[in-house]
């Protein structure tokens, strides 16, 4: 078996309208993730990396039409799986952490509860062992007083504090092989999206996780990831280690991209 | 976890409700008198101390007949109100979550029903399936469900791409989970402030089909067959026989109606305190 844990072949793939017009937003997606490193999707708004995503754990818009492509994982192909095989893998193997999570998480049910209601889904058990076990992921990500915390509603979650829930579901009740974050930061602010990214390193390691963060920050990537993929309007630009696409990016949507960012001077 | 205080409406309406429900229970062990016999007093007694609310045509006691009726008008709102939600939310959520062919046909479906106003919806299909407890409950279940059915379906599809719907697929729960366990729960407010309103109608409908001979049979101390069997007293001052049973509906309807707003408070999150 390769050291790829999921390999992207040619995505391709449009919206479809009302009227049945297709508008293509993908072409020809290709990129590997090989396993136990961080790899970074990025590109600006539009670019196609959230929609890459979700069509991995093939929960993409019903209004995605996929013209061609595979997605191998682990050696199976997620697209030719049924709707069963695809529900093992899901949170299972591959979890997601999204960008917005004061609204991922559902308002209705407390936190612990959405926590344990996961962990009961995959272990079965008794409602207080699941809730222990809630309790004790939202205690590793670092949330002050885990059970009282438990016990509130996500309204009553800071944005950080309910991204450290979100991340606490994902990577330590979902336990997957492949965590991908969809811009887990955007939207906090700097000194907790440093805390954040922090965190997440700390989890990849102690749980060994393959990471695919997808993000428009270079700053965050130049910290934190290994490889890069640069994503513009539907196609992959560049693919480099992120070392390559900081010194010596090839193409010029790179070089344009880096020069926005002013993370490299002179880089224009 | 303490709920915020309940609003004077929501109090009153609870207070109402609850002393329905006693004189209900209460009436299935015990009743002034018979409520079914005739000619325990006099025909057309004004009320008195042996009879409180005097008595009707027949000679029956009002206030025993009126106790009865309790078990049959709210007995058959609960229940009718009961059944219209749980098929109506059904059939919405199904509609709204998986779209489609299945959201036309269930639509299209139930828009049918609703070209009839719902009274006179009511009256047709008791006459063509006769009169009877649960006929009665079965029809006015039915009238309702159409708007159960639409208010569940949008509520459904204004929500099932949300990022928290999104979340529950992606950890792996199957559609049916994601559209009833964490989709729906979010629209307990609105579905649960409906019933109430729902609730008032089948409680005056309940009374209509009583009073035009159509529901139940016309010695059932139903408040509508009373109301009926006094209709003649109102213009020659035997006025206590249909008065009471009127002020009795109005009791009821006006309770659901209070219930209303406070209901859906109750279950948002964000209304606690």
């Amino acid at each position: 078996m390769s050291d790829y844990l999921l390999e992207v072949t040619g995505l391709s793939g449009a919206f479809r309208s009302p009227t049945g017009e297709l508008t293509p937003v993908l072409h020809d997606v290709s990129f590997d993730l090989r396993a136990g490193v961080t790899t970074a999707i990025v590109g600006e708004t539009g670019s196609g990396k959230s929609l890459t995503a979700l069509s991995i754990l093939g929960i993409q818009p019903a209004t995605f039409v996929r013209s061609a492509g595979r997605i191998i994982f682990d050696g199976q192909d997620l697209l030719a799986l049924d709707a069963r095989a695809l529900r093992a893998v899901r949170g299972r193997r591959i979890a997601m952490v999204f960008q917005d999570a004061r609204s991922a998480l559902n308002p209705v049910f407390t936190v612990g509860r959405q926590l344990a209601d996961v962990h009961r889904l995959y272990h079965g058990g008794s409602r207080a062992a699941a809730m222990d076990a809630a309790i004790d992921a939202l205690r590793r990500v670092a949330i002050p007083e885990p059970a009282r915390r438990a016990r509130q509603y996500p309204h009553e979650f800071s944005g950080g504090m309910a991204q450290r829930a979100m991340i606490a579901l994902a990577a330590l009740i979902c336990r997957p092989e492949l965590l991908i974050l969809d811009e887990p930061t955007t939207g906090l602010d700097v000194t907790t999206q440093a805390e954040i990214m922090e965190l997440l390193a700390e989890l990849a390691r102690a749980e060994r996780l393959t990471t695919c963060l997808i993000t428009h920050d270079l700053g965050v990537v130049a910290e934190s990831c290994d490889q890069v993929v640069v994503m513009n309007a539907g196609r992959v630009v560049e693919t480099a280690t992120t070392e390559a696409i900081f010194t010596s990016p090839r193409e010029a949507y790179t070089q344009r991209l880096l020069a926005a960012s002013q993370l490299v001077e002179g880089a224009a | 976890m303490t709920r915020a205080p309940l609003s004077w409406s929501m109090r009153i309406g609870l207070a109402i409700l609850g002393f329905y429900v006693a004189v209900a229970l209460l009436s299935l062990v015990w009743t002034p008198h018979d409520p079914l016999s005739p000619g325990v007093g006099d025909g057309f007694l004004p009320p008195s101390v042996e009879f409180p609310l005097g008595t009707d045509r027949l000679g029956s006691d009002v206030l025993s007949r009126l106790m009865a009726g309790t078990q049959y008008n709210l007995g058959i709102a609960v229940l009718a109100v009961a059944i219209a939600l749980t098929v109506g939310s059904i059939l919405g959520v199904i509609a709204g979550y998986y779209g489609g062919a299945t959201d036309i046909a269930i639509s299209r479906g139930v828009e049918v029903f609703q070209a009839f106003p719902g009274l006179l919806f009511a009256m047709l299909i008791v006459k063509a399936v006769g009169p009877g407890v649960v006929n009665v409950i079965l029809v006015l279940s039915f009238v309702g469900i159409p708007d159960y059915v639409r208010l569940a379906r949008a509520e459904v599809q204004s929500r099932r791409n949300w990022p928290y719907a999104e979340a529950a697929r992606m950890v792996g729960n199957r559609s049916w989970q994601v559209a009833f366990r964490h989709i729906l729960p979010n629209s307990t407010g609105p579905l649960l402030a409906f019933t109430s309103i729902n609730a008032a109608f089948v409680a005056l409908v309940t009374a209509s089909l009583g009073f035009l001979g159509l529901g139940l049979s016309p010695n059932t101390p139903e408040w509508g067959n009373m109301i009926a069997r006094g209709q003649d007293g109102v213009m020659t001052g035997e006025w206590w026989i249909s008065f009471f049973p009127g002020l009795a509906i109005l009791g009821m309807t006006g309770a659901f109606y209070l219930l209303g707003d406070a209901l859906s408070d109750l279950t948002d999150p964000r209304r606690r305190r």
